[in-house]
């Protein structure tokens, strides 16, 4: 806390960057609830066809 | 362009100010069609009086969700972005032009909505699930309403990039517009979820689109939907330190906790959008744990500390000025006379026992189980958005009223008064509903006594209990947010003009003597946090016990 | 200072000994909340499924009216009531504004349910038990249950499904 010479902290500069934390929002939110939900809908398998067969038979 | 406030000493852009006023008008209109819309509701819910038709109950609904949880809340958050970004910073609207653009687009927006719910065209609640369709001037609505409200975002953004700039604040913002940048942030990507689910809503609606997925539609709808409460919630706590300051003066006794606990919610509090789909056929229970913990409680952590560092602020400057006695002196002697001081308290005690506390549990993979759905989910966000933002932003209008529009207070004994009416209301209403959900009664339900249905079902007779009191406080509650409309309409339209500071009502706290002890700075804030955490553990595992009482399912 | 930017050497200030006192303990408790929803999937006998298929309402339907002529015991009020084995395939759907079909089932043991609408988004609220999920078009969803309670249950709609949403309540009958 002294007068010493003393250059702004890493962690200050990102809490002052306000487009930083702009960029890091949305990009967390995008890779993590958008991008990563959408492609697991995307890659759901469709229903086995063991099964529809001892249902459905031949049909 | 600028006048200097003989009030607060902070210079005033005249043309910022014009947009904060009619913003502000917008958003008390739209309160008003959400509040007389929830009068309706709760009668006809409370079946013993069952008021509305079947078509006019959902219509209502469709209605009291846009204005009381969108318009409301938006236009105020327009507010409170303009405020902190111009008058607070001593700086100038980045562009005035835009920011009517904005307001215009908002406006049209809001009315194509209204009007096509009220002419019984969208009766497709809030969240038009697709393949549940609407008129597609709805969608069209709410397509302008959300460009008009991204806009005033970026204006936001580009009147910090020129205070910085211009050097008009030191390195680093003050803490209510570090919050509001927070707040705006998760804004920015709400909006922009919006705009690519109902854009293609719309089209689909025109019949341009063949069909739209209803789970790719849902998940990406409630990035809009959820992360829209998460702008609120965050608003509401830069909201609760501003009124720290203005009440008592009191500041966060650990600014550098504060702001990292902000860029916590930067970080994890928007994944949580996954809350709305936990006991859904897909994404897998890997996606629904990661994202519904707002990656691993991060933003949980961040609300503990503000829940810590606002009541903290407040002890510390009242010890300061000699309320020492005890643990809890300070609070018996603040400003209770201050309507936004109580409104910010109720606030901070509502959204915490009621909507924190059940917003964890429903918010758990497995616990969701036995809440998705039902009237427990409208009992937790009433704790949230209504007995925590709206009391909140309420509260703030109280000094919105004579530094932005230079009004006095009208009723002022009435606006004493205000914050325990509409805060009692809102915690009984929000209490039975939350119980009324856990004996399985189901939200957006027209008549659970399913006349007309092949089969019945009885609900446990205790209900009938609970719906009087749900009755009961959500008349208060109306009848709370109807003193407060009348209130800032009268001031602001029919007031006495304030000519100077001997006019001002509330007064604006001088900051307290330095501080001299050591040791435990806010031990009652600790206290009271711990019993906090208390109510929620016990909370936890009665839900978690109740769960395990359930059929097996995997 | 809220309304002001923060005073000089603001980064540096000592964290509270109280504060510190409560973050310590608010981030052990978040860090529990985490690994339990991890770990009640492992010990816990109550959790969402991992299983979903991709289907059509018009296969789903399909599928649904073979499940149902081949364990069809008989009718209760228009809708067909259905006996499967335990262990087996359970199809139920969801359309505007039924249940389709009244599954009788035995106590204690599993079946493997599929659940799809034929149309809206559906909610499976099974009463009195108070056990909720969402049913959606296009998505089967599979959840095993083991009734672990005998009578009578209802499945009430509780997704908002048109102006008839109030009438849509299915039986599940689960003997001892």
């Amino acid at each position: 806390m002294e007068e010493k010479e003393r250059k702004t902290p890493f962690l200050q500069l990102v809490l002052d960057d306000f487009m930083f934390l702009l960029f890091l929002g949305v990009t967390i939110y995008a890779v993590s609830y958008l991008i990563w939900g959408l492609i697991e809908l995307a890659w759901l398998s469709p229903i086995p066809a063991e099964l529809k067969q001892s249902l459905l038979g031949g049909k | 362009m600028f006048r200097t406030c003989d009030i607060t000493g902070l210079k005033v852009d005249t043309r910022a100010e014009r947009l904060i006023q009619l913003n502000a008008v917008m958003a008390v209109v739209s309160l008003l069609i959400g509040v007389i819309a929830a009068l309706l509701l709760v009668l006809t819910r409370w079946q013993v009086v069952h008021l509305l038709p079947v078509d006019w109950y959902y219509r209502v609904l469709t209605l009291h969700g846009l204005n009381a949880l969108i318009f409301w809340i938006v236009f105020f958050e327009i507010v409170g972005l303009y405020f902190g970004s111009t008058v607070v910073l001593n700086s100038r609207m980045s562009s005035p032009k835009f920011g009517w653009l904005a307001l215009i687009l908002m406006v049209l927006g809001f009315l194509l909505v209204n009007a096509t719910i009220l002419t019984g065209n969208a009766d497709v609640l809030m969240t038009s699930y697709a393949p549940l369709q609407a008129h597609p001037l709805y969608y069209l609505g709410v397509i302008l309403f959300a460009v008009g409200a991204l806009i005033g975002v970026f204006l936001f953004f580009a009147n910090l990039l020129i205070a910085r700039k211009e050097r008009t604040y030191g390195d680093s913002l003050p803490l209510f517009t570090f919050g509001l940048v927070a707040a705006a942030i998760i804004a920015t990507l709400t909006l922009a979820s919006g705009a690519i689910i109902y854009i293609p809503t719309l089209l689909w609606s025109l019949g341009i689109i063949k069909s739209i997925d209803a789970g790719v539609y849902k998940l990406v709808w409630w990035g809009l939907g959820h992360s829209s409460q998460q702008i609120n919630v965050t608003a509401m706590i830069a909201v609760w330190y501003l009124g720290a300051f203005l009440t008592v003066g009191g500041t966060s006794i650990n600014e550098k906790v504060s702001r990292l606990a902000f860029v916590f919610y930067v970080i994890g509090i928007n994944v949580a959008s996954a809350h709305h789909l936990l006991v859904d056929p897909g994404p897998s229970p890997a996606w629904k744990v990661f994202n519904t913990s707002y990656i691993m409680y991060i933003a949980v952590l961040a609300s503990m500390i503000h829940a810590f560092a606002v009541p903290s602020a407040v002890e510390s400057a009242q010890r300061r000025r000699g309320f020492t006695k005890g643990l809890f002196d300070w609070l018996k002697n603040a400003p209770w006379g201050n309507p936004a001081f109580s409104a910010v308290f109720l606030s901070i005690i509502i959204f915490g026992f009621i909507g924190g506390v059940t917003g964890v549990v429903n918010g758990m993979e497995q616990t969701n189980i036995i809440v998705h759905n039902t009237l427990s989910i409208p009992g937790h966000f009433k704790g949230t958005v209504v007995g925590g933002t709206t009391l909140a932003f309420m509260g703030a209008t109280y000094y919105l009223i004579p530094l932005i529009f230079r009004k006095k207070i009208a009723f002022f004994s009435l606006a004493k008064l205000q914050p325990w009416v509409f805060g009692l209301g809102i915690a009984v209403l929000a209490v039975s509903m939350y119980i009324l959900g856990a004996f399985g009664v189901p939200r957006r339900h027209y008549d659970i006594t399913f006349s007309g249905g092949p089969f019945t079902y009885t609900f446990n007779p205790a209900t009938d209990f609970f719906w009087v009191l749900f009755a009961l406080g959500g008349i208060t509650a109306v009848v709370g947010a109807l003193m407060w409309i009348l209130i800032v309409v009268y001031s602001v339209f029919l007031g006495e003009p304030v000519r100077g500071p001997q006019d001002m009502q509330l007064q604006i706290a001088p900051p307290p003597p330095p501080k001299e002890n050591h040791g435990f700075e806010a031990p009652g804030t600790l206290t009271l946090t711990l019993l906090f955490m208390g109510v929620f553990l016990v909370f936890l595992l009665l839900n978690w016990g109740w769960l395990a009482a359930m059929w097996e399912v995997r | 200072m809220a309304l002001l930017p923060p005073e000089e050497g603001w980064y540096y200030k000592k964290v509270a000994r109280d504060e510190k006192m409560w973050i310590a303990i608010a981030l052990v408790v978040c860090l529990t909340l985490f690994f339990w929803m991890v770990v009640w999937h492992v010990y816990g006998r109550q959790n969402p499924s991992f299983t979903t298929y991709r289907t059509t309402p018009q296969e789903f339907n399909a599928l649904t009216q073979a499940f149902i002529e081949k364990y069809k015991t008989g009718e209760m009020n228009g809708i067909p009531v259905v006996e499967p084995p335990p262990n087996s395939d359970v199809f139920l759907l969801g359309k505007m504004w039924r249940w389709e079909p009244v599954l009788v089932l035995k106590k204690g043991q599993e079946y493997r349910f599929h659940i799809s609408s034929l149309d809206l988004l559906h909610g499976f609220s099974l009463q009195p038990v108070n056990m909720n999920f969402m049913v959606y078009p296009g998505y089967d969803y599979v959840l095993t249950f083991r009734p672990t309670s005998a009578g009578e249950f209802a499945i009430v709609c509780n997704e908002f499904c048109g102006v008839g949403h109030h009438t849509m309540i299915g039986k599940i009958i689960v003997k001892e």
